[in-house]
């Protein structure tokens, strides 16, 4: 189904932007609901989630190494409980991904293309990210690799430009309210962070698969990171203000002020972020194409790459009125939604297959 | 109904299929029937008002009900 092969080094530049782009946009506002000035604990907190996953993704992949999840589904659950799980799988992919093209193109609204309908936008980045999906996996890895030193590097500029309006005291206090608050506000990160079972979809094509593991665990420490750093920025900045604004980062990013010259630079933030977005979109829009052909049992993918845009898009509608409907989705379903889907499933799926292999073993 | 949005998905759909076809020609009639059951299903749903209408994210918000309450205190 797929040839290309990828290194585990794309593999981890490819999830990175994958959890990062939109984790960094809303999140912390949600975050800081719960935890107020704690909302820098949270992400370590729910990077926990993350690590088990890329754990249970790994030791299924050691059991069936040349499938995705889809396929070792079938293996272990019989083929009918498996087709179920499959389709559970299928459909979360295409709708996840038509969350994010959503939250994607409400950002893009609301801040800067005002008068421009958002079918326009969303249908320009599906348009974009069915043109590398369908160009494979080593396009998208080849894509991820160009984007993602220029990513990094907005972060870390963007982090150095902001120091002089950094407030150091608005960390305090520490835990003032005890541990359940950061506990609380890691919630939603941790859906974020199951999403790294993504990479069952990309194990199976590493060139290196011994190395997959270590990439995995790194990537999610390096996001951990990344999102306490923004988290902190953000805090620095706004202080107990953050949970009010919408897209705490972009407020934050207005700050920006070079010798009086360089201003309004959250629109060169704008245009770095939609390429973390763009990666982001292109890795679930892959799960969704490849999961649905396997589910299926086509020769190939390419051919339902353009059908699953539009149901992506679709799905970007479905039943979500407006900015409100889609934030109540993604803070009060999409977390638990996502741990069941991407965490629970598969340390279910392991636990059985680690019971069959013993079966087997016993009876030889 | 939405024409607006019917219209503009079908001619998608049509431009989608004149591109894909040539290119899959010779792949096996799976292939094709999943190929035009996809899109047949993209056609249909675009006839709804879909962001009034409950779907499966409707379906899935009420299951998890619950924990949405408890995220809200």
């Amino acid at each position: 189904m797929e040839k290309g092969k990828i290194s585990s080094l794309q593999m981890a530049i490819m999830m990175y932007p994958a959890i990062v782009a939109t984790a960094i946009l809303g999140v912390p506002s949600i975050t800081a609901k719960y935890a107020k000035t704690d909302l820098w604990l949270s992400p370590i907190l729910a990077s926990f989630l993350g690590y088990a996953t890329v754990y249970i993704a790994y030791k299924l992949h050691k059991h069936y190494p040349k499938e995705t999840v889809i396929q070792f589904s079938e293996h272990i659950m019989g083929r009918f409980a498996g087709k179920i799980l499959g389709f559970l799988f299928c459909f979360f992919y295409i709708q996840v991904a038509g969350l994010i093209v959503r939250e994607y193109a409400e950002f893009v609204v609301d801040s800067f293309l005002v008068n421009t309908p958002i079918s326009v936008i969303m249908g320009s980045i599906i348009f974009l990210c069915a043109l590398t999906v369908y160009g494979g996996l080593e396009v998208l890895g080849r894509a991820a690799q160009v984007f993602f030193p220029i990513f990094i590097l907005a972060i870390f500029f963007f982090s150095i430009f902001l120091g002089p309006d950094f407030e150091w005291k608005n960390i305090f206090p520490i835990l003032g309210n005890g541990v359940m608050p950061p506990i609380k506000g890691g919630i939603v990160p941790g859906g974020w962070f199951t999403e790294f079972f993504l990479i069952s979809f990309l194990l199976p094509f590493l060139a290196d698969q011994k190395k997959g593991m270590k990439y995995g665990m790194m990537t999610v420490f390096v996001v951990t990171m990344t999102l306490v750093l923004i988290n902190l920025i953000v805090l620095f900045v706004l202080g107990p203000a953050t949970s009010f604004k919408v897209y705490p980062l972009m407020s934050v990013a207005r700050y920006i002020s070079l010798a009086d010259f360089f201003e309004h630079l959250e629109s060169f933030i704008m245009a770095v972020w939609i390429v973390g977005a763009f990666i982001k979109l292109s890795v679930f829009y892959y799960a969704a194409a490849l999961s649905t052909a396997q589910w299926l049992n086509l020769s190939n993918y390419r051919p339902i790459v353009w059908p699953i845009g539009i149901l992506i898009l679709e799905f970007s509608f479905w039943s979500l009125p407006n900015t409100m409907g889609l934030e109540r989705y993604l803070v009060g379903t999409f977390p638990l939604f996502a741990l069941l889907i991407q965490t629970i499933i598969p340390l279910f799926l392991l636990m059985m297959a680690s019971i069959r292999k013993r079966k087997r073993q016993a009876s030889q | 109904m939405r024409w607006g949005a019917f219209f503009s998905v079908m001619v998608i759909v049509a431009l989608i299929i004149l591109y894909e076809w040539p290119k899959m020609k010779q792949n096996p009639k799976k292939d094709k029937m999943a190929f035009f059951t996809l899109l047949f299903i993209g056609l249909v749903l675009s006839m709804f008002d879909l962001p009034h209408m409950g779907g499966p994210t409707a379906w899935i918000q009420s299951l998890f009900r619950p924990f949405g309450r408890f995220m809200e205190k």
